[in-house]
C-alpha cells in the first residue's frame, strides 16, 4: 500500500514539474515582455528593476524557473495586469466559491448517479431502464450551456421561481470572509441570516443542479454497465444457486463488485464537472475561479491566465491522484494486481 | 444428431452486416444514424440548400418568430435573428463547422494519432512504463480546459481553435492505440503468425488490426463527440468562431442578451448541437455494442 502511494506521489510530483514548467515558460510564449507577464508589474513601474531582481531575470533560464517556483511556494504570485490586484487574494476568495459549487454538485451527482444506476440494472431492458438510458443519453448529450440557458428561460424567467444569475441578492450585503457564500453568512452576524441563507440556496440550486448533470449522467451509465457485466458472472449465479434472496445478492455480491469497476472514474466525471464549472460560472455570473480564469483569457491578463491554469490544472491531477489512491486502499484486489503478489 | 448437419457451419455476418443488421432493429439508433447521414449532407451541401446567405439582413424583417406563429412570415420558415438574418439558413451554413470541422479534426487527428502509435508500438516494444503513467496523467486534464490553454497562447479564433482540439486529440490516439497494440502483441495468436514468418506491416494490418477495430471505433466516436462539444464550448466562450460565423455555439453566446425576448434564436442552435451530440453519442454506443457481442461470441 505504501508503495503505490509513494509511485501515485511521484507520478503527481514529476506531472505538477512538466505543468510548473509548462506555466513558466508561458511568460516567454506569450507576447510581450516576459517579466510583466510573470508579475504583473509593467516596465514603466518604479518597482520593476526590483522585481526583475527578485525573478531571476539577470541569471539563466534555471534561475528564473527556480525563482518563478520559490515565488509560487511563497504565496507571491504578482498582481493582474488588468486591475493590479494581488493574484493571491483574488484567488482566496474566488477558490472557495467554485469548490462549493463543485462540492455540492458532485456530491449531488454521487448520491443519486449510482442508485439510479443500479435501479436501471436491476430492471435491464425493462421500461424502467430504457427511460433512464434515454434521459441518461440525453443528459450526456445536451450542451451544457445550452441546458443552462433553457433552465434560466424556464425557471426564472417563465416561472420566476428561482433567481437568475448570482451568488445571493446584493441587498443582503454579505461580508466578504472566506469567499463561500454559505459559510459567509453562517459565520457573520448579520440580521436576517436565515432568510438570507434561504436566499443564498436558492440562488445556487440551478447552477448545482445543472453543473450535477454530466457526472450524474456518467455515473448512471457506468453503473449501469457494470451492474449488468457482473450479474452475468458466475457467482452471482452461485450466489442465488445458494438461495439467497435477490436483495441480498444485490446488497452482499452485485453492488460491492460493480463499484469496483465505477470508483476510478470518478476523477473523469470530477474533471468533467471542472471543465463545465467554467462555463457555467460565467452564465451564472458567479465569482468563482472558472469566471476569473475565462475573463483574463478575454482580457490578456498574462499573470492571471499563467496562475489559474496550474491552479486548475493541479487541483484535477490531485483529485485524480487521491481518487487512485482510494481505489487501491479500498480494493485489496486492485492493489494485488499492482504489486503483482497473489 | 441430424444428417444433414454434419456440416453445420456457423455463419458470421461481416462487421459491418452485424451493425446495419443490428441497427435495423433498433428503431432510436437507426434514426440517429439517419440524422449523421443527413448532416454530413447539409455540412458538404448546407450552402447550397439555404434560401439566404448566412449574413444576409432583411432590415424589413428583424425579430421573426417562426412560420407558424402569428407574427410570422413564411419566407423566413424558423424566424429571424435580431439582426434581421434567416436562421435555417444560417444553422444550415453552421452545419460545416459544428459537425463538418470536428468530423475533419477527428478523421486527420486520428489518422495521424493511430500511424504513430502502432509505428511506437510494433516497432520500440515495451517502452517504460512510467512514461506512460505521466502521459495518461497529463491526459486526464479534460480537453476543453487544454484548449484553453493553448488558445490563451496563440490567441482566439475558429482556425486556432481547431488547432487545439488538433493538438489534443493527437497524443489521445496515439496513447490508446499504443496501449491496445502492445496488449495484442503478447497475445497467442501474434505470437503463432510471428512464427509463420509474417512481415510486421502483415502483421498489423491483416492480424492485429482486425482485433482492436473496438477501441478504436469507441476512442473514434468518443473524440468526436468531445470534439464537437469543444468547438462549440469555445465559440459560446467567444474563444472560438468569431461573431459573424454561423457556428452554433458562438450564435448561442450571440443570442444569451436576447433569449427573454426572442427565444427561438437561442433554442435552434442549441436543438441542433443537441441533435447532432445525441445522435453521435447514440450511434457510437451501439457501434461499441455490436462490436463487444461479437468479440465475445
Amino acid at each position: 500500500m505504501i508503495s503505490i502511494v509513494l509511485r501515485q506521489l511521484g507520478v503527481f510530483l514529476i506531472t505538477f514539474f512538466i505543468l510548473s514548467v509548462l506555466a513558466f515558460s508561458l511568460a516567454y510564449l506569450f507576447p510581450g515582455d516576459p517579466i510583466s507577464n510573470t508579475s504583473g508589474v509593467l516596465m514603466n513601474h518604479p518597482h520593476y528593476e526590483a522585481v526583475a531582481q527578485a525573478r531571476g531575470f539577470d541569471q539563466g533560464l534555471l534561475g528564473q524557473y527556480l525563482a518563478y517556483m520559490q515565488h509560487l511556494f511563497q504565496l507571491n504570485w504578482g498582481v493582474s495586469l488588468q486591475d493590479g490586484a494581488s493574484i493571491w487574494h483574488e484567488f482566496k476568495v474566488r477558490f472557495p466559491a467554485s469548490l462549493e459549487l463543485s462540492v455540492l454538485a458532485m456530491g449531488l451527482a454521487l448520491l443519486i448517479g449510482p442508485p439510479l444506476g443500479i435501479l436501471a440494472a436491476i430492471h435491464y431492458n425493462k421500461p424502467i431502464d430504457q427511460v433512464i438510458s434515454f434521459l441518461s443519453i440525453s443528459g450526456y448529450s445536451i450542451p451544457v450551456f445550452w441546458f443552462a440557458q433553457l433552465s434560466i428561460l424556464f425557471f426564472a424567467v417563465l416561472l420566476g421561481w428561482l433567481p437568475i444569475a448570482g451568488q445571493v441578492n446584493p441587498l443582503f450585503d454579505v461580508p466578504l470572509a472566506t469567499g463561500s457564500v454559505l459559510l459567509d453568512i453562517a459565520i457573520s452576524d448579520m440580521p436576517y441570516r436565515g432568510t438570507a441563507l434561504l436566499n443564498a440556496l436558492q440562488h445556487m440550486l440551478l447552477p448545482v443542479v445543472i453543473l450535477a448533470t454530466v457526472p450524474l449522467v456518467l455515473l448512471i451509465r457506468l453503473t449501469r454497465n457494470a451492474c449488468i457485466e457482473v450479474q452475468r458472472m458466475s457467482f452471482v449465479q452461485g450466489a442465488y444457486a445458494r438461495g439467497l434472496s435477490s436483495f441480498s445478492v444485490l446488497q452482499k455480491h452485485i453492488i460491492p463488485n460493480a463499484m469496483q469497476r465505477v470508483t476510478p472514474s470518478v476523477s473523469t466525471a470530477f474533471s468533467l464537472l471542472m471543465t463545465n464549472t467554467l462555463i457555467i460560472e460565467i452564465i451564472f455570473s458567479w465569482p468563482g475561479l472558472g469566471q476569473w480564469f475565462v475573463r483574463s483569457i478575454y482580457e490578456r491578463d498574462y499573470p492571471v491566465i499563467q496562475t489559474a491554469l496550474l491552479l486548475l490544472t493541479v487541483l484535477i491531477l490531485f483529485v485524480n491522484m487521491m481518487t487512485n489512491i482510494y481505489y487501491v486502499w479500498r480494493y485489496p484486489r486492485v492493489r494485488r494486481e499492482l504489486n503483482a503478489t497473489r | 444428431m441430424r444428417h444433414d448437419e454434419l456440416y453445420y457451419e456457423e455463419r458470421n455476418p461481416s462487421p459491418l452486416t452485424q451493425a446495419w443488421l443490428d441497427f435495423k432493429v433498433q428503431p432510436l439508433a437507426r434514426a440517429a444514424l439517419y440524422m449523421l447521414c443527413f448532416l454530413l449532407f447539409i455540412s458538404l451541401f448546407g450552402p447550397w440548400l439555404a434560401p439566404f446567405g448566412a449574413n444576409e439582413q432583411f432590415a424589413d424583417a428583424l425579430f421573426l418568430p417562426p412560420a407558424w406563429s402569428n407574427d410570422g412570415d413564411l419566407r423566413f420558415l424558423l424566424g429571424t435573428d435580431t439582426l434581421g438574418r434567416d436562421m435555417i439558413s444560417r444553422i444550415l451554413h453552421g452545419a460545416r463547422y459544428s459537425f463538418g470541422l470536428p468530423l475533419l479534426i477527428v478523421c486527420i487527428t486520428g489518422a495521424i494519432g493511430i500511424t504513430i502509435g502502432a509505428m511506437v508500438a510494433m516497432s520500440v516494444g515495451v517502452a517504460s512504463m512510467s512514461f506512460q503513467h505521466i502521459l495518461s496523467a497529463l491526459l486526464s486534464i479534460p480537453s476543453l480546459l487544454l484548449a484553453l490553454i493553448i488558445i490563451a497562447v496563440i490567441g482566439p479564433g475558429l482556425f486556432n481553435a481547431a488547432l487545439a482540439i488538433s493538438l489534443i486529440f493527437i497524443p489521445q490516439f496515439i496513447l490508446v492505440t499504443r496501449d491496445v497494440v502492445l496488449e495484442e502483441l503478447s497475445k497467442d495468436y501474434v505470437v503463432a503468425s510471428r512464427l509463420n514468418g509474417v512481415t510486421s506491416t502483415y502483421l498489423f494490418f491483416s492480424v492485429i488490426l482486425p482485433n482492436i477495430v473496438k477501441p478504436l471505433v469507441t476512442q473514434f466516436s468518443l473524440a468526436l463527440s468531445a470534439a464537437i462539444l469543444d468547438i462549440a464550448a469555445l465559440g459560446f466562450l467567444g474563444l472560438g468562431a468569431q461573431a459573424p460565423v454561423p457556428e452554433w455555439g458562438a450564435m448561442l453566446a450571440v443570442s444569451l442578451e436576447y433569449a427573454y425576448n426572442t427565444p427561438w434564436v437561442m433554442a435552434l442552435p442549441g436543438l441542433a448541437l443537441f441533435l447532432t451530440l445525441g445522435s453521435v453519442n447514440i450511434v457510437g454506443e451501439r457501434l461499441r455494442a455490436t462490436l463487444r457481442a461479437r468479440m465475445e461470441h
